[in-house]
Formats: C-alpha cells, structure tokens, sequence
C-alpha cells in the first residue's frame, strides 16, 4: 500500500511540475526578447556618412546600400565601399538582393541596376537594356528571374534568357507606376506602389490583384481594419509563417491575411510613427522602420517594443507597451545610429538596422527579456 | 503471238532512252570528278580529287578528345558526324561509332572512368556513354549551346559551358537535372576543372562587350565549386578567343595556360603587312591557394607564341606533361603544335622584371626561350591530349579526319591514325579546310577563323580595315553565319559578291599575299555559303511566338505611329529589314550613324537573321546591347520612326527581333 500511495505521490509530484514547467515556459516564450546591445557603423568606423537606405545579410556578409555608395561588411569590419567608379551603376543604393543560388548580388540604385559577380559590375540602364527606369527602389530574385521595382513600373528579367518583361499601367492594375519595394511568397509576388497601394502577381496563373485603400486617397480611416490604411505604400513583406502579408504607408501600418485586414496607428497602438519607411515581418515579429524610432510588434503576445536612441547621451530607450496599454521604459547603454529607420534585416537573432545617419547591429543579451 | 516488226520502234526509242542516260551519267560523272587539284597540292596532297557535292555528314571532323584512364581507348568527338569515335591506342584503330546525333563538341570522363559525357551543342543537351560498353546511357538537358564540360571530384555534379546562353549549366548527375545557370562571360566554350576539385575555370571565345575603340578584355569566370558559385570574372586585357586551359602542377609554377589570340584591331590593317599585327599566344595565369578569392587575387600574364618572322595562327588546344615538363598547344591555324618547356617559362616569368612583364604580351622574341619544337599536324589540329603515362600525346586533326600522334620523349608525330572520314574531298570541305588555313596570309598571321571563330562567329571586334589613317572607318565584323544571298558585301557595300569580298580584295588588303586561286577562292565560296545560323534558342521550337514577341512583331511591321500618323514606307521597319531577302534590302543607307571618322555615311544593311547573335551592333559597332540602336543612336529617327514607342514598345521589338 505504501508503496503503490508514493507511485501516486510521485505521479502527480510529476504532473504538477510537469504543469508548472509548461506554463513557467510558455509565460517565458510570451516576453520578446529585447536588443539591448547595438554596434554602430557611422563615418567614424570608415562608414560613408550620412543616409543608410537599405540592408541585406548574406551570412557573414552584410551589403548595405548607402547615399554614398554599397558597404560591404564582412565579419563586422568594413570591407570595400563600391562607388561608380568600381563600375556601380549609381551612387545611391537603394536596395540589394542577394541570389543565394548563384551568389550574385543585385544592386537597385538611382543610376539604374547592378549585378555584382566575380568582383565584377555588370549595369543595366534604361537606355540599354529592358530596365523601365534607373529609379530602381527594389530588387528580390524569384528562382531565375530577377524582380525590379522601379519609379515607371516592374520589370521581371529572366536571368537565363536575358528577356526582360515590363508591367505598368499599360498592362497591369498599377494605380501609380512608382513602385518601391518587393516582397517574394511562395505563390504571390507583392509590390509596393507608391500611390498605388499594394500589388500582388501571382505566380502560377499570371495574373494581377490590386490592394488599394477602400476610403480613396483620404488621409483618415473612415472604419478600422477596412482594408488597405493608405495607397502610398512604401514596403511590403510576406510573412511565410502566418501567410500574411503586411504594408507600410506614410499614414500607418496594414496587414493582410487573406480574409481580415489590420491596421495600425500610434493612436491605438505601440506603433512609434504613422509615417513608415518600410517593413519586415518574419515568425511573430513586425518590424516597423518609421521616422522617428524602430517599433516591433510581437503578434503572438500584442506587445509593442520600440527602440529609439537619445541624440544627447547617446544612450538607448525601449518602450515596451503590452496590450494594456501600460507602458514601460527601459533604458540601454548603446543604441541606434539614428532614430530616421529606413529598413531592417536579420542575420539569425542578429537585426542590421539602416538609419539615417550610419547603420546599427543589434545582438540580444541573454536573459534580456522584458 | 507478238509481232516484233510492230514492237521494233518502240525498242529503238527505248534504246536512244537508254543511250542518252548513259551519255548525261558520263557528262554528269566527268562534271562531278573534277581534274586532279594541283593549286593546293601543298596542302590537299598530290593527287588528290575535288567532288562537287558530298554531304558534310560523311565527314567526321574531330574536335575532342579524351583518354580512358587506362590509357587504352581514346575517344574522339567528331562535330561533323555526330559521332563519338572509339581509338584503341594500341591498334590505332577505331573500334567503335557511337551515334550521338547533333553537333558533338566536348567530352570528359567521369572520375571513375566508368562514364563519360559528350556535349551536344546543337541540341542543347549532354550525352552520357558507359565507357565499357560504348552504349548511352541517358540524354541531359542544358542550357544553349552547351561545349566544354567537366565534372566535379565526386563526380556528382557536371559543369557545362553553354555558348550561345553566357552561361554554366551545373547538373546534378544523380537526378540528371540541371541546378541553376551561372553566368559567364560571352560565348564560354571550354571549362576545365582544378587539380585539386575547388575551382572550375570557364574561358569565354568573345571578349567583354566594351567601348567599340578601346581594346578588348577577355574572361576567366572562375566557380567555386564547394558553393557553386562565381567567386572571380578574371580580366584578360587585350586578347580574345580563349580556348581550352590547362593546368601546369605547382612543381612548374601551379599555372594556368590558355591559348588566346592579340589582335592589334585598331591599327589600319594594311600594317599586316609590317607584321606583328594578329598574334597568337596564351595567358599564363597564377591562381591564388583560396578559392573564394576575387579577381584581383589571380596574377594574369600573357606570352606570345608567335616568332618575329613567322606566326603560328589560332592557337586552340592545349595540354601537358607534368612529368617532363612540357606543355603542348595546337596552333589551328598553322597545322603546328608548339612544345613548350614549362619550367622555361616558370623561369622567365620569375625572373622578369615589372617593366619586362608588361612588355611581354606583345615580345615576339619570348617564344624561343620556352617552345621547344614545332610539330608538324594534319590539318587544322584543335584539342590534344596527353596519354596518362606520358607516352604519347594525340591531337585531333579536325580537316583532316586523323589524329596526330606524337612520341613525347622522341618529341616528334610518330604516327597518323585515320578515323575512317572519306577520301574524297568535296568543293565544299576544301573551302573549310582553307578556311581555316593561316598560311595564306602574310607570314600565316590569320586564317578567315581568326576572325570568325566557331566555324563563321562574328569575333565581335571593330576594325580598320582599309583606311590607312588612325582611328578611320572602323567597322564592326560581322557573322558569316547565313550570309548567302545577303549580298552586297562589307559595310560599304563595295563587293557585290563572295567571290570579290574574298579574292584580290582580301588577298591585298587582308592577306597581303598571293592570296587564293580562282579554285581555291570557289571552294571557299561554296563553304561560306553552306554556313548556316544555329538554332533560334530564342524562338520556340513550334516556331510560335509569346505574347510579348507577337506584340514586338506588330510594332515591327506598323504602318502608323502611336498617334496614328502614317509611316513613310522608308521610315519602316519591314522596308529596309525585309524578311523576302533575309531581312535586309541590300542597298546603303543613310541612318545617320555615320561618325566624323567615317568616309562614308551610307551603310549596307544587316540581316537581321540571328541578330541576338550579333553583337555589338550599327557599322562600327558602338551600340553594345540592341537597345542602344534606338535610345542613343536615333535621335532624329533617321533609322526608322522609333522616337514615339514608349519603353514596354521598344522591349516588344527587342524580344520580337531577337527572335529572328
């Protein structure tokens, strides 16, 4: 008897701390993890000054398109500047893709398009090739073709082939040709328009949807979560894991799952600025690039974190606001370069961060936790 | 019973029937066996017969060679058969045909030996043969025009360099699909995999496309093959036509050799005659140990092979004997292999000092400190290869249907094995074999190959070509691909048929020399004449276009302008570019392209058949991409009304006439 009342004990002994493992960690796994620890590449670490439009990590390499040129960053040194005197097709590089297959690299920039490959620049330029424009503000590979967004439309380059193809107005939905930014799905292939909200391409059946703001070029949302919040979209990323979709406009924050929109505002989130330069979205994380700070949205836990630096001590603040709205501050030592964010990326756990004025890494601490 | 009186008349005609076929068999026989050749003894044999016609299929032409590790067969790719021929190297016999079909022009063994793999450039797919059985086991798609291929250490992944695509195939030899395409330079024709498995070298026939007056700069792509990637686009300045590569062991310097072609295209061609104006040579690359290095890591240097006084013309094939020392390169063009002693070359390069070392691409006088001997081929020798004990070396004679077999340690052509090609030589094939014969120019400087590779291949470089000043009338060479009846000839306009653009005319003013005789320069005809574009991979093979091509097409035959005015019939695409005589109209025009260094404002119009194929583009070749023509090169819509297409337009035209 006694021995089978212990087996009992230790069963449910067993069962309790099973229990209170299981929610200990679950109520762990709820907090984001916070990025405490910021590296800044400014002009003092040999950094072209000034604008940091975008970033892109490609293992130990990170390209960094810049006003002054593309960065590359290997092993956290800068490496080599490239500049059109290297043969880079402009000066400001707006946007850089890395075609993991091939392992060349393609480089938007405001003097059309580059490939770098071999240590060699291959440009293609409006006036020769099938570029649209030399705007280019986007480019992602999908398999072998190459996908450009520029300031007169899309252009779609099969590598192989060397066809290029063009959609604008003329051939597909574009409200506005001014494309900005391309986010590559599984299915879909979504496109930022300025001014023309967003545009997915679907891959399969080759054919053309619009997402445009159901209440016009208002700058207010008459019904929240009615759809798109606003057509000047600059960015868009699919998000593989939720099968969402998530936009950001001058006037705030959409996302789309293909059945509910939701949208976000500084007046009823955590949300830092309503004017946002660009998205990324990967697992529960929604990385928000605004103008006046970086804001991350955990979906999984509603929780806003944003990261912003103060411009006199150079130190770091954290606002954590939980779906209570309850707000919390946390100061760090380090902080971003800038609070104007262009863009971000991931390297693992690593964030790369383009700012306005150099570009910052970001490491978590262990235990950094809210 | 049949009245024979009545039937009598009847067999009387059937008699004069029978008579008059004898008599025209007879005429035709006597007009198809020609007189016995004496004009190009020399280089035919005495002897020997011209026919009139036979089918170039009969004949073999071997382009590349491999050997069984064993060293017992030799395997011989012949583009002209479509075959790959079996060589057992102790016979010197063929023992074995085996029908690849299309246009054989590589092969490599697997590293085991068990397989091994021939490119079919015209169907844009690899075969792969059981080395035992000769039996083919599977066909593999590639990319366009696939040539030079190799396959990994393991022997799991295959590189296939694909001419008319730029581009690497990299197949999975396991599931037999391809992987991905890596971009080369322009028409990569050979690869040639590292001692030790990391890299894949890829030398590109063309030179970069770059500013028409400047000198040309050649390619090595290099791919890493633990990533599969480009990692190095190694410049080569001032030379074109990389060939095969080969690579010396780290005991004779760890260099890389490709045979490579120097032209001096700017200067007025009448220099030729001043020789030193076509040399012929190779780099000599040192890589660096890191294979993920970039270009700059890699010290390129280039050596001519070339004598003061006499040339040794497309170099082509190259190969060594790490053993002794020795590399061998087959000049094409010259029916020569060079020796050359690698460890005079290793010490030429280490002991030259910097200002030396510029000098060196254009000394005439370096060839004698490293060519050992000069080894008389068959006719146009391309690929050779090195038996795997050093016995032996084979070269494959490509015009002649033989291989040269040379004694390495005795250093001289031991043996010519016949691969069974006819004996007959047809007007046709003369005209090839003296197509590629350098020694009718002066001191054999050039053959038509030299500039027209790959059997017709525009080189892609501008010339002077008649005007003794400096820097004037610079024209674009252009493809002989599909030239007959496309006439008149050269940008000017000047020869209104082969005959006259090859005979005296490129005897003084190319050759300068005696030139071709009247039998000569009709075989030679009759060859450019058969030459035909390759496959449109741009094309579909039902010949139906997409949507984008169809839009283009439109564009090319409208009769109004966006705004809906009418076209004047000059100012349309069709009127000039017909597609009733190949897409020219065969007069001059005017379409103000002309330069201040140009004698001439009115130029022949170019077929626009095979066009893809073609650049760079206009008469001097200053419009890199097809798009150049019209964004920079029409302002004032004298090369048609272009001016009013919108961007998505002009793209249509490009892919429609890309298509052509």
């Amino acid at each position: 008897m006694t021995t089978i009342a212990f087996r009992r004990f230790a069963f449910s002994l067993s069962m309790f701390l099973s229990c209170f493992l299981f929610f200990a960690g679950s109520g762990v796994a709820q907090q984001p993890e916070l990025y405490t620890k910021w590296t800044n590449y400014t002009s003092a670490d040999g950094f072209p000054p000034g604008q940091v439009f975008c970033v892109t990590v490609d293992g130990p390499r990170v390209w960094a398109g810049t006003r002054h040129g593309l960065v590359l960053i290997e092993n956290g040194k800068v490496k080599r500047i490239f500049t059109p005197r290297d043969g880079l097709a402009g000066q400001a590089v707006m946007s850089v893709a890395v075609d993991h297959q091939t392992g060349d690299v393609w480089v938007g920039t405001f003097g059309g398009l580059s490939r770098y490959s071999g240590g060699v620049f291959k440009n293609y330029t409006n006036l020769t090739s099938g570029l649209a424009n030399d705007l280019v503000y986007g480019v992602a590979v999908q398999g072998k073709f190459l996908w450009v967004a520029t300031a007169a439309g899309v252009n779609r380059l099969d590598t192989n082939t060397g066809d290029w193809k063009i959609y604008n107005e003329f051939n597909a939905p574009f409200n506005e040709p001014w494309a900005y930014g391309i986010s590559v799905g599984k299915k879909n292939i979504y496109f930022a328009v300025w001014g023309g909200g967003v545009l997915m391409y679907n891959l399969a059946h080759h054919y053309w949807k619009p997402f445009m703001d159901p209440d016009g070029e208002m700058e207010i949302v008459l019904y929240r979560n009615q759809g798109l919040i606003h057509n000047i979209v600059s960015a868009v990323s699919w998000n593989s894991s939720t099968h969402s979709f998530w936009a950001s406009t001058y006037f705030g924050l959409s996302s789309y799952d293909g059945r509910n929109w939701h949208n976000y505002l500084t007046k009823d989130s955590g949300l830092i600025s309503n004017f946002v330069n660009s998205v990324s979205s990967r697992g529960n994380q929604v990385w928000a690039c605004t103008q006046k700070g970086l804001s991350e949205l955990d979906t999984k836990t509603n929780t806003w974190v944003t990261y912003r630096p103060n411009a006199k001590t150079g130190k770091g603040t954290i606002v954590i606001t939980p779906p209570d709205g309850k707000q919390r501050t946390l100061s760090t030592a380090t902080s971003l370069a800038n609070n104007y964010i262009y863009a971000v990326a991931f390297g693992g756990k690593d964030i790369w961060v383009a700012t306005a004025q150099g570009l910052s890494h970001g490491t978590l601490e262990s235990g950094a936790t809210r | 019973m049949k009245d024979w009186r009545r039937l009598r008349p009847v067999n009387r005609a059937v008699n004069w029937l029978v008579g008059a076929i004898l008599l025209g068999i007879v005429v035709a026989t006597a007009l198809y066996l020609e007189n016995p050749c004496t004009q190009v003894e020399a280089a035919q044999g005495p002897g020997s017969y011209e026919w009139l016609y036979l089918p170039r299929s009969r004949y073999l032409s071997p382009v590349a060679l491999a050997m069984s590790h064993d060293g017992r067969h030799l395997y011989v790719a012949c583009e002209d058969s479509g075959q790959v021929l079996v060589v057992d190297t102790q016979t010197d016999k063929v023992v074995d045909r085996i029908p690849i079909g299309g246009i054989p022009k590589a092969i490599t063994l697997s590293p085991t030996g068990a397989t091994f793999y021939v490119s079919d450039e015209e169907d844009d797919s690899v075969v792969e043969v059981d080395a035992k059985t000769f039996r083919i086991l599977r066909t593999i798609h590639t990319g366009w025009g696939p040539a030079g291929l190799t396959t990994n250490l393991q022997g799991t992944v295959l590189y296939v360099a694909n001419t008319l695509g730029n581009d690497v195939s990299v197949i999975d030899l396991k599931t037999g699909r391809e992987l991905k395409r890596l971009s080369a330079g322009r028409f990569p024709e050979y690869v040639k995999l590292s001692r030790d498995g990391s890299r894949v070298y890829v030398a590109n026939l063309l030179a970069r496309l770059g500013a028409y007056d400047k000198p040309p700069v050649s390619e090595l792509t290099v791919i890493d093959t633990a990533e599969e990637i480009v990692t190095a686009r190694v410049s080569i300045p001032g030379v074109i036509q990389l060939r095969h590569i080969a690579e010396l062991p780290a005991s004779a310097g760890g260099y890389l050799l490709i045979p490579f072609m120097r032209p001096k295209n700017l200067n007025p061609l009448v220099q030729i005659a001043q020789g030193w104006y076509m040399t012929h040579g190779m780099a000599v690359i040192a890589p660096p140990a890191d294979p993920a290095a970039g270009p700059s890591s890699y010290k390129v240097r280039e050596v001519l092979l070339d004598n003061i006084d006499h040339y040794y013309a497309d170099n082509f094939g190259v190969a060594d004997d790490s053993a002794e020392h020795l590399a061998l390169v087959t000049a094409s063009g010259a029916n020569v292999v060079s020796i050359i002693d690698t460890s005079a070359l290793d010490r030429l390069l280490a002991t030259a000092s910097p200002a030396r070392l510029r000098e060196l691409p254009d000394r005439l006088d370096s060839a004698r400190k490293f060519v050992v001997r000069r080894l008389k081929t068959g006719r146009n020798p391309t690929d050779v290869v090195v038996s795997p004990d050093g016995r032996y070396a084979y070269v494959a004679d490509r015009m002649d249907d033989t291989i040269s077999v040379i004694d390495m340690p005795a250093l001289r052509v031991s043996a010519t094995i016949s691969l069974g090609g006819p004996k007959m030589v047809s007007r046709e094939r003369r005209g090839e074999q003296l197509f590629f014969d350098a020694r009718f120019s002066h001191e054999g400087q050039m053959a038509c190959a030299s500039c027209h590779p790959h059997e017709g291949l525009s080189d892609g470089l501008a010339w002077s070509l008649e005007t003794p000043q400096l820097g004037r009338d610079i024209v674009i060479n252009r493809t002989l691909y599909g030239i007959d009846g496309t006439s008149p000839f050269k940008w000017n306009g000047m020869n209104p048929n082969l005959e006259t653009q090859d005979g005296p005319r490129t005897a003084h003013y190319i050759f300068r020399s005696q030139g071709f005789s009247e039998r000569e320069l009709n075989a030679l005809v009759t060859y450019l004449r058969s030459l035909r574009l390759p496959r449109n991979p741009h094309l579909a093979k039902d010949g139906q276009l997409t949507a984008i091509q169809a839009a283009g097409k439109a564009i090319f035959f409208r009769t109004r302008t966006n705004s809906g005015e009418v076209i004047p019939l000059r100012d349309r695409c069709y009127y000039c570019h017909s597609p009733y005589t190949h897409y020219t109209s065969r007069v001059l025009e005017d379409i103000g392209t002309a330069t201040p260094y140009d004698t001439v404002h009115s130029f022949d119009v170019p077929q626009l058949e095979g066009v893809s194929l073609k650049p760079p583009y206009l008469h001097n070749g200053e419009a890199p991409e097809l798009e150049d023509i019209w964004t920079k090169f029409n302002p004032k819509d004298r090369h048609g009304i272009t001016s009013d297409m919108n961007k998505v337009q002009l793209n249509e035209l490009i892919e429609y006439l890309k298509t052509l």
